[in-house]
């Protein structure tokens, strides 16, 4: 297995002011399946086009496999995408469909058939061949979509938000059902979403873009633990960032004590790292839910607002009522500056 | 009450609207010499009579190539244009859709003159060739204007995915593009058909000897005689336009793009 | 994959040459040829000597006051058919609609042609008034103004019905129960309600007819001949009987900037009120 499948050297997007990608740097193993994610903006589905070749970059390489492709046309490149409408050909049927990119190889009748029955097999849609797209959920098409991509053995399969169609249920169905495929495929697969569950919960590696750079790489757990930036830790739902002065956190609001001096110039906690009910501090309770297992408080205090979920059993605080709550450095996470 | 009173606005309207048409159908049937209405008895001898007439053949087959040929003309011209205008950002659009579209703005008489006097005296081209220019240019705007209109609904995504699959560009256009926009293209084609068919005042100066548009001919024939038979044309002229309508919204649905 | 500027210019720019060459050049030239002056450099006295001819100018007003009058009838007209037609179940409503549209597909000539029968010597109009006594001897009612007027409204009424029934299917449906409901009358209701909402449809049908009817050759040619000439027909005697381009030119330019302006006053008092 090659540790640089995908490899983008130096690979600048957009040009003069418009510079959406800027000199990024990325190696994508053999048969790994990584989340490119990041907020609308970030760069990642301008990267993702240019992997597939939709995009000219103004410089750098696109290599694939060891081969640089950066030169190669869209539709010699071998690369599969999935696009967030589908993009299906609503004049075809779903086999018909599937059996387009096969089509143009002009491979033999029997083996089109095979592969193509194979593909809406793969995706469980065998009996679905001749309906229109117009005919089927969504849910449907997406498999299409992916079978139509997959048949034709690509190197690499990119997604584009593969899960922002679907509702609820689809999309945990859609998730399991992409993991199983790539699983039985063994295919290098890469997809961007700006939603941090969906990254967490697919991907073997995420990379965490901002700004047409990438901010912070590494595995679901990395990131969720161990966040680099108050950028990617926001992302990733600590949403008590502040900055540390001496021992104490500032906000532009105020600031509090720390039980010691910390080492970095910032610290963040999730809502369930805050201590609630005791401690040295204290706030009024400026909005309160129920979320089942917890509670979940805003708790107005000297530094602004804080976010704590207080465990179910202790005694509920109504609003506008005062709340006891500390920032334990224990469980904080420090954050580069 | 409303009712009524709904129904009695219609009724008047689409008489005057229609009336006038059913008319001519009786009066092509009239067995006088003369125009009459009501007829005082009924014949179908002008209906007959009008395929007769020398001139009205020769117009009829002009009319007819002017508006098959100036049509694809257009078309040919006019869907690389919408798929252009459609899917490129391109510098000055708004100027290039003017000037496409800008056949239609100006008064049909003027073009016709203006092509006779700077075009066929000049260099010499026949009346024929400028009749066939006149009317590709008159059709262009509509052509433009039909197949963007069903361009529209159809993702440009489409024709990436096409490409990843290892289509050219030519052939996702082929397809993918074509075969969604064929309804567009059908409907352009039957409203270009029509117009250019029924267009008068671009073809007005641009007649020669033998060489006369239909509707040319029949103004011509109605100065000299007064008999029904140009009753009897209009009312088949009209009847062929609408079964070429009929025909097209029954295949395709051809109002939604009018 | 369509940022290829080039590619896309390559596409478009054969229909745009093809326009301007075949039309913008030629009608450029041809408006300036009032402009020529017969010693040469730039002059308006083309402008100058049309003007001065009482006849071009009774026909110059004639096209304007008939332009108006057809514009102004088919928006009355326009609105009560309109109203009416948006107001029928969705069967109905498919099949008037399609009757009001079916006249647009047929020859004008054809259209036009029924009024000789109508108001003809011999026609429907006459039979009648002598057959009831009314006058002995039959009345011309052909190549009179009404005659033309007639025509050109038929011609071009539909396309007003069609511009304002569009325009107040985008009326948001119960606006106008709402506004009974607050207590206006029907004629409070179409003019602070209705035509508010619909000014945009009217401005393109009052465009597209009044253009229409300025820019028609076959309707005054046929009911209204030389007795009742409009520019249109004017320009085509001026250049097939006295070879008179200057004034061809002059009517051309007259033509178009009244299409021009009329499509750009309307759109002025349609935002203006808003």
């Amino acid at each position: 297995m090659s540790d640089a499948f995908v490899k983008l050297s130096g690979l600048t997007l957009g040009y003069g002011r418009t510079v959406a990608v800027p000199a990024l740097d990325l190696s994508i193993r053999e048969g790994e399946l990584i989340a490119l994610l990041g907020p609308s903006g970030c760069g990642k589905t301008t990267t993702m086009r240019a992997i597939a070749g939709l995009l000219d970059p103004s410089d750098g390489t696109i290599e694939i496999d060891g081969r640089d492709v950066t030169r190669v046309p869209a539709n010699k490149r071998g690369i599969g995408l999935v696009f967030q409408s589908y993009a299906l050909f609503p004049h075809l049927s779903a086999h018909e469909n599937v059996a387009f990119g096969l089509r143009l190889q002009k491979l033999p009748a029997e083996e089109i058939r095979a592969r193509t029955e194979e593909g809406l097999a793969t995706v469980g849609l065998t009996g679905f061949g001749k309906r229109k797209p117009a005919e089927m959920s969504g849910g449907q098409q997406q498999r299409v979509a992916l079978a139509r991509s997959l048949v034709m053995r690509p190197k690499v399969l990119l997604l584009d938000e593969p899960l922002s169609n679907l509702d609820a249920r689809l999309r945990l169905e859609m998730r399991t059902e992409l993991q199983r495929v790539q699983k039985e495929t063994g295919i290098t697969m890469v997809f961007v979403t700006h939603d941090q569950a969906e990254a967490l919960a697919l991907a073997d590696r995420i990379v965490l873009m901002r700004e047409g750079r990438i901010e912070q790489l590494g595995t679901p757990a990395d990131l969720y633990a161990r966040p680099e930036t108050a950028f990617a830790a926001e992302f990733m739902g600590f949403e008590n960032i502040f900055r540390t002065e001496g021992a104490a956190v500032v906000s532009d609001k105020g600031r509090l004590p720390l039980a010691a001096v910390p080492q970095s110039p910032i610290l963040a906690w999730r809502p369930d790292a805050v201590t609630v009910g005791e401690g040295p501090h204290e706030g009024r309770v400026a909005a309160a839910s129920f979320a089942g297992a917890h509670r979940e408080y805003v708790i107005d205090s000297a530094l602004g607002p804080v976010k704590a979920d207080a465990a179910i059993e202790l005694p509920e605080v109504p609003l506008g009522g005062t709340i006891r709550f500390d920032l334990p450095l224990a469980t904080a996470r420090g954050l580069a500056a | 009450m409303r009712h009524l009173a709904t129904w009695a606005i219609l009724g008047l309207t689409l008489t005057f609207l229609i009336g006038p048409f059913l008319i001519i159908i009786l009066a092509g049937a009239s067995d006088t010499e003369y125009l009459a209405f009501p007829p005082q008895g009924l014949t179908l001898g002008w209906y007959f009579k009008v395929f007769t007439v020398e001139s009205f053949r020769a117009s009829f087959v002009l009319s007819m190539a002017l508006a098959v040929f100036g049509t694809l003309a257009a078309l040919l011209l006019g869907v690389p244009a919408a798929y252009a205008l459609n899917r490129y950002d391109l510098p000055g659009a708004e100027t290039l859709r003017t000037v496409v579209a800008a056949p239609i703005i100006v008064p049909g008489i003027i073009v016709g003159l203006a092509l006779l006097r700077y075009m066929v005296v000049p260099t010499g081209v026949t009346v024929t060739a400028a009749l066939f220019m006149a009317h590709t240019a008159l059709v262009l705007p509509y052509a433009v204007r039909v197949v963007s209109s069903s361009m529209n609904n159809l993702r440009a995504d489409m024709e990436e995915a096409a490409v990843l699959l290892g289509c050219t560009r030519l052939q996702a256009f082929l397809k993918v593009v074509l075969p969604n926009i064929r309804g567009g293209v059908l409907a352009a084609f039957i409203l270009g058909f029509v117009t250019s068919f029924n267009q008068v005042p671009v073809s007005l100066f641009l007649s020669g000897p033998g060489v006369r548009t239909l509707p040319i001919d029949m103004l011509a024939y109605m100065e000299i005689t007064f008999d029904p038979s140009v009753a009897a044309l209009s009312a088949l002229l009209a009847f062929m336009s609408l079964a070429i309508v009929f025909a097209a919204e029954r295949l395709l649905g051809f109002s939604r793009y009018v | 994959m369509f940022r290829n500027t080039r590619e896309g210019l390559a596409l478009a720019l054969p229909a745009a040459i093809f326009s301007t060459l075949l039309f913008l050049v030629p009608v450029g030239i041809l408006l300036s040829e009032a402009f020529r002056g017969s010693a040469g450099g730039w002059s308006v006295q083309g402008y100058i000597d049309f003007f001065s001819e009482p006849l071009n100018r009774t026909v110059f007003l004639r096209t304007l006051k008939l332009g108006l009058l057809v514009a102004g009838t088919a928006a009355v007209i326009g609105y009560a058919a309109a109203f009416c037609i948006v107001n029928l179940g969705p069967k109905t409503r498919g099949k008037v609609f399609g009757m009001v549209v079916l006249p647009l597909m047929i020859s004008p000539v054809a259209r036009t042609y029924a009024w000789i029968v109508i108001l003809g010597r011999t026609g429907i109009v006459n039979e009648a008034i002598t057959g009831l006594g009314l006058s002995d001897t039959p009345l011309r009612l052909l190549f009179t103004e009404t005659a033309v007027f007639l025509g050109l409204l038929q011609l071009f009424l539909p396309l007003m019905i069609i511009s304002l029934v569009s325009a107040m299917e985008n009326i948001p449906r119960d606006v106008i129960p709402a506004a009974r409901v607050l207590g206006a009358s029907w004629i409070e209701v179409f003019f602070k309600v209705i035509l508010p909402l619909t000014k945009e449809g009217l401005v393109i049908g009052g465009t597209l007819v009044f253009t229409g009817a300025l820019t028609a050759y076959i309707t005054p040619a046929i009911l209204g001949g030389s007795k009742v000439l409009m520019l249109e027909t004017l320009l085509y005697q001026r250049v097939n009987v006295s070879n008179d381009f200057v004034s061809a030119s002059v009517i051309a330019m007259i033509l178009i900037v009244m299409s021009f302006s009329a499509n750009l006053l309307l759109k002025r008092i349609a935002t203006a009120r808003s």
